[in-house]
């Protein structure tokens, strides 16, 4: 456990000593504040104009017309920049031979995955935790659902976890980290929207997809509804990944 | 100390490693030789834990590397060829998490005695990104030191180092030989090797050439230089017609280089004494066996070199 806090803490520390985490921490609050201004304008105006018709107030929900597509968007922002932070985690040790330190050290497999993927979810946390001031600027504006709030941060935290695992193990192939990126990137595109196949599968074929996809799990949890289904369905991705993980870390020794 | 039983490793369909065996006692200092793409590499990522063998065994303090790979690793201090290093950390950052991760006692107290030892007090709060290629090494080495290991494992730990960094590496070396440290050091400077290290692993495609002592090694003398005063035309014909003597070589400078099947150097200073002998040395060296040795294991396992020979383009045409 202590190998792992070890490893997790230098992992955190070298986003911060290079230009890069700094770099994509502002990226992420500028689009992101972007968004957020952009919405809150939207719906400002839209409820003016409601307001004046037979809508009551109480119809317009801020968590439904404000809350969750803001975190629909965040959420598509992550898939971006996801890929592009956990490239380096295991390409750059290879690169650079800092693996050989890792894999002649006496510390586990397990804890050399546990400590990199805690490590840049370490990162991934502090960025999640930089968009708090947007909800808390709404309770300030208004009166948003903290149900939807709680359950749309769980779903970002939920989604964050399954981008870096899958980034992890794509990481882990290949020293080079721009295939990583490519590759990361293209598998959860895939998992994102694979749900789109099923307008046109028809039946059981359809339901699987719909299961595997990424984006129908994330509907019920923007909407407030926190289903046991869909936070198994994200452990279980991330569970997978990081075992797959594992298990190549643990073939470098016999390569 | 270490025990290496029939180890061997294949990668793909070649053989990096054949079925090696040697041991080390604890303290000694063994100098591990061979040509490039022998195996030496492979055989210190085997003993250092991040490959494993494909058969064989290697115990290391009555440890099985495979078996107990966690504690063996906490003896064991390893320095690849390329130092293993984080560009981004500082000196002193990378050494407190080398040593926390590789289990010292002490981190805080265990970084700081090591960066003195190696001389790095000076450069600890400097990036080693930032560092020349000498003090790269010399944190390679701190990391490798840093728990304190009783066995250290160095791979070609002077290559791409200039002669003055090359010498500071070596004497650092020296240093920490002494004591019980058992330290296994690749290179490809013979003269290091004399320098430093006792005895010698020669291995050539895989395969353990000699497992000797240096001194041993030299002491068997198969190549004799010569000066004599009278320097009479017949002398080149007599000295190869003397029994044991294989070829005579006539030096520009006047001197004789003889090869010889076994050490004569009694019987031909007997001889040379009717011509005023005024000079004779047993020239082998560590360089001669090594050279000796490498040729003389030939290219007789069809599995571990090369193919056959590329068929021309003028041939075919």
């Amino acid at each position: 456990m202590r190998n792992i806090l070890v490893l997790s803490k230098r992992e955190l520390q070298a986003y911060f000593t290079s230009p890069t985490g700094w770099l994509f921490l502002c990226a992420f609050l500028v689009i992101t504040g972007f968004f957020f201004a952009s919405m809150v304008g939207y719906y400002a105006m839209q409820t003016t104009e409601l307001g004046m018709g037979s809508y009551s107030q109480d119809q317009f929900d801020m968590g439904e017309y404000l809350v969750a597509p803001f975190f629909a968007n965040t959420s598509v922002i992550l898939l971006m920049l996801c890929p592009a932070l956990s490239m380096r985690l295991f390409a750059e040790d290879r690169k650079q031979g800092s693996l050989e330190l890792l894999l002649t050290s006496p510390i586990s497999t397990f804890e050399i995955v546990m400590g990199k993927y805690l490590g840049s979810m370490g990162f991934v946390l502090i960025m999640l935790l930089a968009t708090a001031h947007y909800p808390i600027m709404l309770y300030w504006l208004g009166e948003p659902d903290t149900g939807v709030v709680f359950s749309s941060y769980l779903a970002m935290l939920l989604l964050v976890g399954s981008f870096m695992a899958v980034g992890l193990l794509t990481s882990a192939f290949t020293d080079n980290q721009v295939v990583a990126l490519a590759i990361s990137f293209s598998l959860l595109l895939l998992f994102w929207v694979i749900s789109w196949a099923d307008n046109s599968g028809s039946g059981s074929m359809g339901d699987v997809l719909s299961y595997v996809s990424m984006l129908s799990h994330m509907e019920q949890l923007g909407k407030g509804l926190v289903h046991l289904k869909d936070i198994v369905y994200y452990l279980s991705f991330i569970g997978v990944a990081l075992f797959a993980t594992q298990q190549r870390v643990e073939a470098f020794r016999w390569r | 100390m270490i025990t290496v039983e029939d180890l061997s490793k294949r990668f793909g369909t070649t053989l990096a490693v054949h079925d090696i065996s040697f041991t080390i006692q604890k303290g000694e200092v063994v100098g591990f030789l061979g040509p490039n793409g022998a195996g030496k590499t492979t055989t210190m990522r085997i003993l250092a834990g991040s490959l494993g063998a494909t058969s064989g065994h290697a115990i290391i303090d009555d440890l099985d590397v495979f078996k107990h790979p966690r504690r063996v690793k906490r003896r064991i201090g390893y320095l690849p060829e390329r130092p293993p290093l984080y560009g981004g950390m500082t000196v002193e950052s990378f050494i407190r998490f080398s040593a926390n991760i590789k289990g010292a006692s002490e981190p805080n107290a265990a970084t700081r005695q090591v960066l003195h030892r190696v001389g790095l007090q000076q450069m600890s709060h400097r990036l080693i990104g930032h560092l020349s290629k000498g003090y790269r090494q010399r944190v390679g080495l701190a990391q490798a030191l840093v728990h304190d290991p009783d066995v250290l494992i160095l791979d070609e730990p002077t290559s791409n180092l200039d002669p003055a960094q090359r010498v500071e590496i070596r004497d650092l070396i020296q240093e920490l030989a002494e004591g019980d440290r058992t330290v296994i050091l690749s290179t490809h400077v013979l003269s290091e090797v004399e320098d430093i290290c006792e005895r010698v692993i020669i291995i050539d495609r895989g395969r353990l050439l000699t497992t000797d002592r240096i001194d041993a090694l030299a002491r068997e003398t198969r190549r004799i230089k010569l000066r004599v005063a009278r320097r009479e035309p017949e002398l080149a014909d007599r000295l190869a017609s003397l029994s044991g003597v294989v070829e005579v070589h006539e030096e520009p400078d006047g001197r004789f280089t003889l090869l010889t099947e076994h050490d004569i150097r009694a019987d031909i200073a007997r001889f040379a004494c009717q011509y005023d002998l005024l000079e004779l040395t047993g020239q082998e060296r560590l360089e001669d066996v090594y050279l000796r040795l490498i040729s003389g294991s030939g290219p007789d396992d069809p599995e571990t070199t090369g193919t056959q020979e590329p068929v021309s383009s003028e041939q075919q045409t």
